[in-house]
């Protein structure tokens, strides 16, 4: 991933007035990762699994921080009981933020993905938007976050293609 | 060994009403939500979720004491977690694990299923090796109030073991209804956002 575009990531999360962050680094997403683990506006804490990250930022929420979650695809697998039950349950707001391995456009042929990641947000009820063009980085991940927050759910933006390699 | 219920009670009379619960599903609620009935406590925390919501919480409130009161099933469920508060230490965090050994579920007349911790397993050595130096067994009401008081008084992160009982045989009587996750949500974000001076609900536009 070019530097420039894991900029776009955290200039998105700032714009949507995100301050507070969780996950496991993901190997496509690395730069995003390092670059909030280094940011002063953006409280990152790094857990062991990805359904710790969903309780790490569900509690943040409740403590007034404006949180998300970055999660490769196969990260949102292990996350999906703690987020489906934050969503359906509690209906408490986190912004997900996933590269989207798998889709058209990844140079590696992840299948796996392609098959439960959006079946997977669609069974968990989380709306999602897919974001295929570098311009739109930023002004997807501001809007899936005020919609997240006003409608107190879990958000996704699925970065694809051109927007991350 | 002691039971969950004479813990809980004694911690109902130790804990200030400033101080955030928050609860692991099952008992650990259902007993709570009699014993200590106001808008600090968050409840229904499921399998592996507990410790991880009091570690955020506790980040994002960092002049705030948060206790989670967690169990052994729910806790071996995500136990990475322990060595996430070990690094992150958030010295607002008193984490009570009631272990029984078993995975009791609620309303039950027999022991369920043993825990790793029925096993070999030891909590205590699990946390201290997450680098939490604040970490102990307790089996009684008198060292579970001294290892509370000291939690109360003093920066962590707190790690509790308490052994307790396989099986609840005693119990509060129930006479309140513990809030469902929904309403809960509103009394605990609302009761924050009035004492902290944080906005958590927005506009509150999203229902229409």
């Amino acid at each position: 991933m070019k530097p420039e575009k894991a900029q776009l990531v955290v200039n998105g999360l700032k714009e949507a007035g995100v301050d507070f962050a969780a996950g496991v680094p993901d190997a496509q997403f690395i730069e995003v990762y390092k670059m909030l683990a280094e940011d002063r506006d953006i409280r990152y804490v790094g857990t062991a699994n990805e359904a710790e990250a969903v309780g790490v930022g569900f509690g943040a929420w409740f403590g007034g921080k404006k949180p998300a979650l970055i999660l490769a695809t196969s990260g949102l697998l292990v996350a999906t009981y703690h987020l489906a039950r934050i969503n359906l349950l509690h209906e408490v707001p986190v912004l997900v933020v996933i590269p989207y391995r798998g889709d058209i456009g990844d140079p590696r042929w992840l299948g796996l993905y392609r098959k439960t990641t959006e079946p997977g947000l669609n069974a968990m009820d989380i709306p999602y938007r897919v974001v295929s063009r570098p311009a739109d980085v930023v002004r997807s991940i501001k809007e899936c976050n005020e919609s997240a927050r006003a409608w107190l759910k879990p958000v996704a933006v699925l970065l694809n293609e051109e927007a991350l390699w | 060994m002691v039971t969950r219920f004479a813990l809980l009670k004694e911690l109902s009379a130790l804990v200030p009403d400033d101080v955030l619960v928050l609860t692991s599903i099952g008992n650990n609620s259902g007993f709570w939500g009699q014993l200590k009935d106001r808008e600090t406590n968050l409840f229904h925390l499921t399998m592996g979720m507990c410790s991880s919501t009091a570690l955020g919480l506790s980040l994002a409130l960092p002049n705030r004491k948060v206790i989670a009161l967690d169990s052994d099933g729910n806790l071996t469920l995500n136990l990475g977690v322990l060595g996430t508060i070990g690094n992150e230490a958030p010295r607002n965090l008193t984490i009570v694990v009631m272990d029984n050994g078993n995975y009791l579920g609620s309303h039950k007349d027999e022991p369920g299923m043993p825990t790793a911790t029925s096993g070999k397993m030891n909590l205590e050595a699990v946390a201290k090796g997450c680098g939490i130096e604040n970490a102990c067994t307790i089996e009684d009401v008198a060292a579970f109030r001294e290892r509370i008081q000291s939690a109360l008084a003093n920066p962590g992160p707190h790690f509790i073991r308490a052994r307790i009982e396989a099986l609840d045989k005693d119990g509060p009587r129930k006479t309140k209804r513990v809030p469902d996750p929904r309403e809960n949500k509103y009394q605990f974000a609302g009761y924050i956002q009035r004492t902290e001076g944080v906005e958590i609900l927005g506009s509150g536009l999203g229902g229409g």
